[in-house]
């Protein structure tokens, strides 16, 4: 169960990170291509989805290892 | 080292038939920062360029489109001195020969441009072949004709009236006009689309000969006339490019008066210089009969704030591309480059954690230093990568015991497929600290270190900022700080039985009271935490100064502490990836294997270890680099100055 579980974690966060750049990345490439001294504000917008599916990772290793 | 380089304001004030050298001198001497005079006091006026810049700028003008036509790209390997005088003379012989040329080219292109849409309008007909005049003059017969997509079958069986002359691709059909409608509705099934009969008599197929051979003919012209326009690109392409950064030159400064102020007898420059050169500024313009009036910048905040030249140690100025790529610091504040420079690399080498790809980086960053030319941010890139790859030779070979995704010894525990460096007879004779596969939370717990030091700092440099002009802001810094430590020692408590958290928690927090918090908290939780850790967190109170909802950040603290987890999720994950390959291939493929396996086996050993190469650096190059920018430049950086660029450089975009 804790195993299905993690899976599931990883599975949510992992879509909702990759939706989330999608948006991200396709509304900066569009501004970049206007401006591209906005190149390093689009990168940092673009990799902070990243948080969320680092977020599931945790709760996946907690959930396998059931600890803390 | 931490600050910017300290500006003084320089005025520069004389007699305007001293204009000209005083420019000369400026723009060789690359040391003044103009700040543009701008219109409105009385007496003093923009200034008008130098007579020469309308000739100059117009010379430009025409050498730019001389590099248009000769599509003259980068710079060529052999450049030619050029002398300002002969300059002009030059310029307007190449573009008579050249506008020529390109006219001539423009022509031929049009005309052609035209043959090939007759030979398209002429090319069913000629399929067809009837003469042109006998799709034309019937008083009651109907002529439909145009192309089809598929062949027309079964027409004559619906229109026994009607003729049809088919072609590949195309048809044309002689009906009464009556059943006009009908047969062209019938046609419509086999895609059939009209033409337009050409106006022209006679045969389709000899015209269309003669339209081939006339393209034939102007096609060869056309070549002829590239061809001459290839040889003046390989003979001029030299004299272009170096013209035209001598003229870029020339412009820059015949026109620099447009951003001094004059007035009717006299001239003013108002800039920055640096402070510690400013007597070198005065001296050498005193030589040209002008007045230099130089002072310290203002120590606060203001509306005119000095540009930003930052000053660093040679091996920190690399890093000076990743804090400009972010924003350029204001002025006031601290220049975050070193911490950089500490932070990030190592961040790099953390995850990457691996000897072999560390060598690899390293020398990459050598490779790089050696051939790649100065000032090239890319070269700054991999300069910075190489100090990466350093870090992660060193996390290789003392702390996780790994080459190429291999450890050197396996560990207790380890899966029975997975092979080591010892079993091909590499006898390292380090063991390793740290195993990231299976000591997981260890690789949790020192990302949350490092991401305790790193915001910490960040907190610290935040109060330095701060302190001088703002105590309030500067104490909710300190809050934060507190905060930041009170989080880190739960999580230290409750990791404590981790090998490296065990060690911190024992030694280096051994003066840490550990007393657990009395007030049902913990129960509340599921949690225990000690009291004091507690406090610290409630520190963040001090956040009152900054926003009346900063305290509710707490949370967004804790989020940022444990997006350090991804330095773990990064190594431990590409690690993993590079086992996978390495245990299959080398099972599958190599051990026990025959020659011609063995061989597709190492290509393939080869182009996996490239991939994870290419993916860890990339991977963990951009989420070092967004721990940086996202978790801790928000913490103090302020960013907006203005860069320092002083009158004589290329503008970067130039550069």
């Amino acid at each position: 169960m804790a195993a299905i579980a993690a899976a599931l974690t990883m599975i949510g966060t992992g879509f909702a990170t990759a939706w989330a750049e999608k948006v991200v990345g396709g509304a900066t490439v569009g501004a970049m291509a206007e401006k591209p001294e906005l190149f390093t504000k689009g990168l940092v917008l673009m990799v902070l989805p990243e948080t969320i599916i680092l977020f599931g990772l945790i709760i996946a290793i907690q959930l396998v290892a059931k600890v803390l | 080292m931490f600050r910017p380089e300290r500006m003084a304001r320089a005025l520069i004030v004389g007699p305007r038939d001293r204009l000209a050298p005083t420019i000369e001198v400026l723009h060789s001497m690359r040391l003044l920062h103009i700040v543009d005079h701008h219109e409105g006091e009385e007496s003093f006026h923009i200034g008008k360029p130098l007579p020469e810049a309308s000739d100059l700028s117009d010379s430009l003008v025409k050498l730019r489109s001389i590099s248009a036509i000769l599509a003259v790209e980068g710079p060529p390997k052999e450049r030619e001195a050029v002398s300002l005088t002969e300059l002009r003379r030059k310029i307007l012989a190449l573009e008579l020969n050249i506008t020529e040329e390109d006219a001539a080219r423009k022509k031929i292109e049009v005309l052609l441009g035209d043959l090939e849409r007759r030979a398209e309008e002429l090319r069913p007909f000629a399929g067809l072949g009837l003469p042109l005049d006998d799709y034309r003059g019937y008083g009651s017969l109907a002529v439909l004709v145009g192309r089809v997509a598929r062949e027309v079958s079964d027409f004559e069986t619906a229109f026994p009236q009607s003729e049809v002359f088919r072609a590949p691709g195309a048809v044309a059909v002689f009906v009464p006009k009556a059943q006009a409608e009908d047969a062209a509705a019938a046609l419509g099934q086999f895609g059939y689309s009209s033409l337009e009969v050409p106006k022209d008599a006679g045969g389709p197929s000899a015209l269309l000969r003669t339209v081939e051979s006339d393209g034939e003919k102007w096609r060869a012209r056309l070549e002829e006339v590239r061809g001459r326009l290839e040889k003046l690109r390989e003979r001029y392409a030299g004299f272009v490019v170096a013209a035209q950064e001598v003229l870029a030159v020339e412009v820059e400064k015949a026109e620099a008066p447009l951003r001094f102020a004059v007035s009717e007898h006299s001239f003013v420059v108002d800039g920055w210089v640096p402070a510690a050169r400013s007597h070198e500024l005065a001296s050498r313009l005193s030589g040209t009969g002008v007045h230099v009036e130089s002072g310290e910048a203002p120590k606060a905040h203001g509306a005119a704030d000095p540009p930003v030249l930052l000053k660093n140690p040679k091996p920190a100025r690399p890093f000076e591309f990743l804090i400009h790529l972010y924003s350029t610091p204001s002025y006031h504040e601290l220049d975050p480059t070193v911490f950089m420079l500490v932070a990030y690399p190592f961040f790099f080498g953390f995850m990457i954690g691996d000897a072999g790809y560390g060598l690899l980086f390293f020398l990459l960053g050598m490779i790089a230093v050696w051939k790649l030319p100065k000032e090239s941010d890319f070269r700054n890139l991999l300069i910075v990568i190489a100090v990466g790859g350093f870090w992660a030779l060193v996390f290789g070979l003392f702390v996780y015991g790994e080459m190429f995704g291999m450890p050197f010894h396996l560990p207790p525990g380890a899966p029975a497929e997975e092979l080591a460096w010892d079993t091909f007879g590499l006898n390292y004779p380090l063991q390793a600290l740290i195993h990231k596969s299976l000591d997981l939370w260890d690789m949790i717990y020192l990302s949350i270190l490092f991401a305790t030091l790193h915001l910490g700092t960040s907190f610290v440099i935040g109060f330095v900022n701060e302190v001088r002009h703002n105590k309030r802001h500067a104490l909710a810094k300190l809050g934060w700080f507190l905060c930041l430590f009170g989080i880190f020692t739960i999580l230290t408590f409750r990791l404590s039985w981790t090998q490296t958290g065990g060690w911190v928690w024992r030694v280096a927090l051994s003066w840490f009271p550990r007393t657990i918090e009395p007030l049902g908290i913990s129960g509340l939780l599921g949690v225990q935490v000690p009291l004091v850790s507690l406090g610290l967190i409630f520190c963040a109170f001090l956040g009152f100064g900054e926003s009346p909802v900063a305290p509710l950040e707490v949370g967004g603290l804790v989020a940022n502490v444990m997006s350090y987890a991804r330095l773990a999720a990064i190594g431990v994950g590409k690690a993993a990836i590079a086992t996978a390959f390495n245990t299959l291939i080398l099972h599958n493929f190599i051990i026990e294997h025959d020659v011609g396996s063995a061989i597709v086996g190492y290509i393939l050993l080869v182009l996996a270890q490239l991939l994870v190469f290419v993916l860890g650096g990339i991977s963990a190059g951009i989420q070092g680099l967004r721990l940086n920018y996202v978790e801790s430049f928000t913490k103090f950086y302020k960013g907006n100055g203005m860069r320092f660029v002083p009158f004589g450089t290329r503008k970067p975009q130039e550069a």
